[in-house]
């Protein structure tokens, strides 16, 4: 018998079972088993996703009223104030241009500061200044997107109309800025990330140059993360895209093919909310416009979030 | 031998060149710039937060918190039912996506296969998870419209407003009879559902409202009538009509499931679903490789090292992200809005599974966009019961992450 320091040695290893047991081994097969389906379910959930977004809009595509080419390049969308179906203007351009001023003018606000502020978060701030603003992004990024909606109805609205009264009651600067708040903290964690995965070496490199510390962050941070920074900016960019319930809120019901941000907007995710607030039934080819209308969003944010993983895989620096 | 660059040349500790002084101030400048600008998003949080209480701390108080929608008089309009609502379905949905995404989490993090394919279908899992978490909440709540609420529309065509489907469970159809004492309420089984009424000839099984069988008995009423109160109470006029009514148990269900609880549930559960893959897989990457090996070292399988040693130290970090998704679950209003709706008309929170349900958030957006002002007071009190409830739910996950 193997004795070590007094203690017996475990049966298992004095019979040199170094394997696990039979019954473990067993077991393990059926968990494994589980584990992978529930990881292939994830991937059936996307094609669940693709399948009902093509299956319901072929209902919408195939309709005699509509034309694919009128569809992408018509500038009139009167899905919900023609009555008579084959008065129905499908043109999605209206809607596109109203869900890209709204998301302009959101990343006009949550890409500099979401990008400055997670400059100071990684190369400035103090741990007294971060004890306060972590916590303070983390409840801004925390709060319900339909608060943001009622914030820029109650308060972002008025004020714009005070200052220039020409911006109408519902437009889309208000919904715009809203928008941009909620994804400053986005744009704001992820960058810091990037930033913040920049070796230590890089930036005293800098500083024994004679660099000061803005040097360091504009000229050696910030392009040593690039890749991260812009793929938060892209990802910012596609969940401004697909928010509903502020543009709901705030962005108006009317659908305009204009460039100005003072006028109503009727967006993608409005016209969907809205589609759904009416009282057109299942089945009709308006109601089925709402899933060519989804189909479309779906492309374009999927494309954002894919061109935001590959450059943050392929061009990421790895250091050591 | 190299040069000694100028600026080593000229180097005067004391007195620095004007290039290095504007250097030195542009970096003041800069540094105040990004203290001002980071600020401002504390600012915003406080501006945000303190004129939702202003406008809405007024209309919080015990009607408020116990009532239902009113349509007609704000004063009386309360907001219990989404309470209870919001709740349940967060519950429910966190039943549902937990284990799910932990399951992912497990597989992603703690099975890496050593085969080349099964590697590539890794990767694929992994990228597909983060394309679902940039998917739009609202496309997820059309995927939730399709499947649930009208299943493709394989078991026929489901209108609006209107409940039909094929029941499974949980639910009896009973006609509704007065007794003859005006009195004690008999109910018939229901066998043809078709028939929204039934019309009383003879004597047929019959039930009280406890679900005791009684002996039923049928009255001629140009015969004299039973004098024995008891028998009263079981006794029907012949000719009475009865209307026909359904009790449902909390586990009713059919399908397809309609705009309920349970599609809602679902709906949000796939929403939530890659940020707890997400999260959970941090936590994972957190436990250090020296506790797996320790395990394997006892000759423990995989499956046992993830069981008894990965994922207990990893918990405070899953529940975390769990609690996290929960918030957001709470908040998410798109996808609930596509699968049941705005109605915002309900005097209870749901009673059973099929039932409909009204959130915080919908009630908020309903409200919100009502154009009357004292119902806009009253989306700000909401939102600030809202808001409380997920600052208590941060603060736990916040005391959670401290504990790792």
């Amino acid at each position: 018998m193997i004795v070590n320091r007094g203690l017996p040695v475990p049966n298992a290893l004095q019979n040199k079972r170094y394997r696990a047991t039979g019954s473990a081994r067993r077991s393990e097969r059926l968990v494994v088993g589980a584990l992978v389906a529930c990881a292939l379910g994830t991937i059936a959930l996307s094609v669940l996703i693709v399948v009902m977004l093509i299956k319901e809009s072929w209902n919408f595509f195939s309709s005699p009223q509509v034309s694919l080419v009128e569809f992408l390049s018509g500038s009139e969308w009167t899905a919900l104030e023609e009555k008579e179906l084959d008065k129905v203007k499908f043109g999605i351009l209206p809607l596109l241009s109203g869900t890209l001023r709204v998301t302009g003018i959101a990343m006009l606000i949550a890409w500099p500061l979401g990008l400055i502020t997670a400059i100071y978060l990684s190369e400035f701030a103090s741990k007294r200044i971060r004890r306060v603003l972590k916590p303070a992004l983390e409840v801004l990024a925390g709060i319900p997107t339909v608060v943001f909606g009622y914030f820029a109805i109650l308060l972002i609205s008025p004020a714009l109309q005070w200052f220039s009264p020409s911006f109408d009651t519902f437009n889309a600067t208000s919904a715009g800025i809203a928008v941009g708040i909620l994804c400053l903290p986005l744009v704001c964690s992820l960058a810091e990330d990037a930033l913040s995965a920049v070796p230590t070496s890089l930036r005293e490199a800098v500083y024994s140059l004679g660099g000061t510390r803005m040097n360091t962050a504009v000229g050696v941070v910030v392009p040593a993360a690039l890749s991260g920074v812009i793929s938060a900016m892209l990802l910012a960019f596609s969940r401004a895209l697909g928010e509903t319930m502020v543009v709901a809120l705030a962005a108006g019901t009317s659908a305009t093919f204009t460039l100005d941000p003072r006028q109503q907007s009727q967006t993608m995710t409005g016209f969907i909310v809205e589609m759904l607030k009416s009282d057109l039934e299942y089945g009709t080819v308006q109601y089925y416009s709402l899933f060519g209308v989804a189909l479309a969003l779906f492309v374009i944010t999927f494309g954002m979030t894919m061109l935001g993983q590959i450059i943050r895989r392929r061009y990421r620096e790895v250091y050591q | 031998m190299s040069e000694l660059p100028k600026a080593l040349e000229s180097f005067n500790p004391v007195e620095p060149s004007p290039r290095t002084e504007l250097q030195r101030r542009r970096d003041r400048w800069f540094r105040g710039l990004c203290l001002a600008i980071a600020c401002s998003s504390v600012a915003i949080l406080g501006l945000l937060l303190i004129s939702i209480a202003y406008q809405g701390a007024t209309s919080i108080n015990s009607t408020f918190l116990s009532g239902s929608h009113d349509p007609e008089n704000p004063e009386q309009a309360g907001m219990y039912p989404s309470i209870i609502g919001s709740l349940l379905l967060c519950l429910l949905c966190g039943a549902v996506s937990l284990p799910i995404g932990v399951a992912a989490a497990v597989y992603l993090e703690e099975f890496q296969p050593k085969n080349r394919w099964l590697r590539q279908l890794h990767g694929l899992v992994q990228l597909n998870i983060s394309n679902l978490a940039g998917v739009p909440s609202v496309v997820y709540g059309l995927l939730g419209l399709t499947m649930f609420v009208y299943m493709f529309q394989l078991f026929g065509k489901l209108e609006k407003n209107q409940v039909s489907g094929i029941d499974f469970w949980g639910v009896q159809r009973y006609y509704q009879f007065v007794a003859a004492d005006d009195l004690t309420v008999i109910m018939v089984p229901l066998t043809d559902r078709t028939k929204s009424t039934l019309e009383i000839q003879e004597a047929c099984p019959a039930y009280d409202t406890d679900f005791n069988p009684i002996e039923l008995v049928v009255w001629d009423s140009r015969t004299p009538a039973p004098s024995d109160p008891e028998v009263l109470s079981r006794t029907v006029r012949q000719g009475e009509v009865g209307a026909a009514v359904e009790i449902y148990n909390w586990y009713y269900f059919r399908v397809p499931f309609g705009p309920s609880l349970l599609a809602a549930a679902l709906t949000l559960s796939l929403v939530i679903l890659p940020i707890i893959v997400i999260a959970s897989q941090e936590a994972l990457r957190a436990v250090p490789n020296s506790l797996r090996e320790a395990s394997a070292g006892m000759g423990a399988t995989r499956w046992q090292t993830v069981q008894q040693v990965t994922l207990p130290s990893a918990l405070p970090g899953v529940l975390t992200g769990a609690i996290l998704a929960m918030g957001r679950a709470i908040g998410e209003a798109a996808p609930i809005f596509v699968v049941l709706g705005g109605n915002i008309a309900r005097r209870t929170g749901p009673e059973h599974l099929m039932d409909s349900c009204v959130t915080m958030p919908i009630l908020i957006f309903a409200w919100a966009d009502n154009p009357v002002e004292q119902y806009r007071q009253l989306a700000a009190a909401a939102i600030i019961v809202l808001v409380a409830l997920l600052l208590v739910m941060n603060s736990v996950a916040i005391y959670l992450r401290g504990r790792t």
